[in-house]
């Protein structure tokens, strides 16, 4: 008892410490305004959360140091966004993907019937790179001349381009080295099976377009949830498997690669949509224009801001608190009861050992780098009805999500938890003081202080946590 | 190139020939070869630093050779990375036990289950080899004493269905009566699976192995039946140093 006791004595410790500090802060507060600033700063540590939770799994067992986390939350945002409110525009490149995937599926069976040379790992980096290059000029001329073309063109197009790019990457490697290739007709009738649905896509995406805009708004966005989190999920372990995975032995590299990502995806982000702010509209279920009373009567009303002891509320940030709290639980869960989370918690002590026993770990990094990934997009989605959408809104998030990884210990997502609630408040009743000036009993005036301190008391809170504790609140000090 | 067999004519179920390793720029082995007779406990002998650990590691794919061949029950294991070297029927006990700290007994041992349910149909045999793994399940993988840390390495290793076990200095740093209770174990095991074993207790070894391969300087230098070596004072105090 007194073992398990010491052994949670950073949270015990943490824990009292907020504690005090919310008494504290809260005699001098009205009862509403504490309530609805300590709403403020969950509502801001769930989101951390949900940023750093995947930062912090990655670190943990890959020991890769997701510089471009931020760029999914931005990703998974815009992709939420174009769901709800522009789905024809995101509908308009699901035949080219579905094509681009048909391609991919019949790469095998294409490669058999051509000449060994050309699509041979031994036919060397040459052919390799030409089809990288072949696959890239298809995509783009496709998807230039996209609208303007007849149906059977463009997906022709998609489709060889997909070709293409499985013989650069995947196909002949995997054939080559595995000996046992699944069997040809898998390949092909996936390939068929995905090119009718992309013809079919093709004939209908409009008209769904547009029924899509009749949907309820909760319905929409929270399809847009799942799109975004999609999106993180696909992206990341494509990054995952073509940049990052190289350079595993290259540590520095991959601080370099990932950098220079944000910076590429930032930019990306600012060609595509442009620089101004997206409007996000928030769900019917927390749109109405007015105020409920209390919780109970608002589960029926669905106003858009709720009364917390005579102060309004926006009830929106209500969902992002319970959605913080549902991914901490699932994480937790995942970790504890799955055999995914075994072979985590047993890969971030001992890779080698893990691989050993059977496993490929390989596969297993590329799907907690999805799944890290997914987590940040999924953040993005439920953050942007109330922070908007645009380019930089990752790197903003990014570095308050490191600072949470680092107070909390990288690798920990019981400490990114926790970090992510100190942040939180600390931001939230870092504003407040900002605003109201700070009364201390010794003096007569209240003291003033600049907005910038609200921004630095998130790294001063990092500095005392790493003077007490250099390796977090839950770090393994390895 | 298929497996030579042995003068008993047992077949090889591992041939190792000729692999040089590198890690980083440093060659350290220098042509080993090793051949291990299906049903047989055999083990790799020679001082300190001579290569036997980074045998066992590529043999498992963790450092794969540069040169010459690994042949696993007549297929080449020499370029497969190590956890499809592992699923081929290939455990793993190494030195340090690489037992998993933050996991509970149970779950390092659920954790090297290949199917559903290798554990359940493995249980009587493991905890009946080792019974104090099975009063200890719940407890994690720290709070375990280096022998119970021991016996759980090799338990884990029979989990799944396994037909060549590697194990790393099993008796290192262990009091008397567990090394004892180790030995047991192992040669009780033996009589499902084939061992490779690297011992620096010549005394352990002698007691449990039929075969022997001596390493020296990166190469296997002498290989025979374990009843020729006990004799052959010369060889022992050239390649083992003491007696």
């Amino acid at each position: 008892m007194l073992t398990q006791l010491k052994s949670q004595r950073p949270l015990l410790t943490t824990l009292a410490l907020v504690l005090v500090g919310l008494v504290w802060m809260g005699h001098t507060m009205k009862p509403g305004t504490l309530a609805g600033t300590l709403l403020s700063g969950l509502t801001l540590g769930a989101l951390y959360f949900l940023i750093a939770s995947g930062l912090t799994l990655i670190f943990g067992l890959m020991d890769v140091l997701n510089f471009a986390h931020g760029t999914f939350f931005m990703l998974g945002a815009y992709a939420a966004w174009m769901w709800v409110e522009q789905p024809a525009e995101l509908l308009r490149w699901s035949p080219f993907a579905l094509a681009l995937m048909a391609g991919i599926a019949l790469a095998v069976p294409v490669r058999q019937q051509l000449p060994g040379p050309i699509t041979d790992v031994a036919g060397g980096r040459v052919w390799r790179g030409g089809w990288g290059v072949a696959g890239v000029a298809l995509a783009a001329l496709a998807v230039w001349k996209w609208a303007l073309w007849p149906w059977l063109p463009r997906l022709l197009l998609g489709t060889v381009a997909g070709v293409a790019f499985a013989l650069a990457f995947g196909a002949t490697r995997t054939l080559h080295r595995r000996q046992r290739a699944r069997p040809l007709w898998q390949g092909i009738g996936l390939g068929v099976l995905l090119l009718v649905v992309a013809v079919w896509a093709d004939r209908v995406q409009v008209g769904w377009a547009n029924a899509m805009l009749n949907w309820d708004s909760s319905l929409r966005f929270a399809g847009g949830l799942l799109i975004g989190a999609l999106a993180g999920a696909l992206t990341g372990g494509i990054m995952e498997w073509g940049l990052i995975r190289p350079l595993y032995v290259r540590p520095i590299y991959q601080v370099l690669l990932t950098l220079g990502i944000v910076y590429a995806g930032t930019e990306l982000a600012r060609t595509i949509w442009g620089v101004e702010v997206k409007r996000m509209n928030k769900p019917s279920l927390f749109g109405a224009r007015c105020r409920s009373p209390d919780f109970l009567s608002w589960l029926h009303e669905h106003c858009a801001s709720l009364n917390v002891w005579g102060r309004a509320f926006p009830s929106y940030r209500l969902l992002i608190i319970v959605l913080g709290v549902l991914v901490f639980l699932g994480m937790v869960v995942l970790l504890r009861r799955s055999r995914l989370g075994m072979i985590i918690r047993a890969g971030v002590q001992d890779r080698e050992a893990v691989e050993a026993l059977g496993i490929n770990v390989r596969r297993v990094f590329t799907l907690v780098f999805a799944l890290g990934t997914a987590l940040a997009a999924f953040g993005g989605a439920a953050a942007s009805p109330f922070i908007g959408v645009y380019p930089e809104m990752g790197m903003e998030y990014m570095l308050q999500a490191f600072i949470v990884v680092v107070i909390g210990g990288m690798g920990s997502v019981s400490g990114a938890a926790l970090g992510a609630l100190l942040v939180g408040l600390a931001r939230a009743f870092g504003d407040y003081i900002v605003l109201s000036g700070i009364h201390l009993p010794w003096l007569e005036h209240t003291v003033r202080m600049s907005p910038s301190i609200a921004r630095a008391s998130t790294v001063l809170i990092m500095a005392i946590v790493l003077m007490v504790r250099p390796s977090g609140l839950f770090g393994h000090g390895d | 190139m298929m497996p030579q067999t042995t003068e008993e004519s047992m077949p090889n179920l591992l041939t190792v020939d000729h692999i040089h390793t590198f890690i980083g720029q440093f060659h350290i082995l220098e042509g080993v070869s090793v051949t291990v007779p299906q049903g047989s406990i055999t083990v790799l002998l020679g001082r300190n630093g001579v290569g036997k650990t980074t045998t066992l590691r590529t043999i498992m794919g963790m450092t794969p050779p540069a040169q010459g061949t690994i042949y696993f029950d007549g297929q080449p294991i020499h370029s497969l990375p190590t956890y499809e070297v592992a699923q081929l029927g290939i455990g793993y006990v190494p030195d340090y036990r690489a037992i998993f700290r933050d996991l509970t007994v149970e779950e390092n041992l659920r954790l090297a289950e290949r199917q559903k349910g290798d554990l359940n149909r493995k249980a009587d045999f493991i905890f009946g080899l080792f019974p104090d793994l099975a009063r200890l399940r719940g407890l994690r993988g720290n709070q375990l004493s280096g022998g119970q840390q021991q016996m759980l390495a090799i338990a884990r290793a029979l989990v799944p269905h396994n037909r060549l076990l590697l194990i790393d200095e099993p008796s290192e740093g262990l009091a008397p009566v567990i090394i004892e209770q180790m030995m047991n174990a192992i040669r009780t095991l033996s009589t499902q699976t084939t061992v490779l074993l690297v011992e620096q207790n010549f005394v352990v070894a002698r007691h449990l192995a039929d075969r022997y391969v001596i390493l020296d300087d990166g190469q296997s230098v002498k290989a025979g039946t374990m009843a020729d070596l006990v004799g052959d004072r010369e060889t022992i105090r050239r390649y083992l140093g003491a007696a």
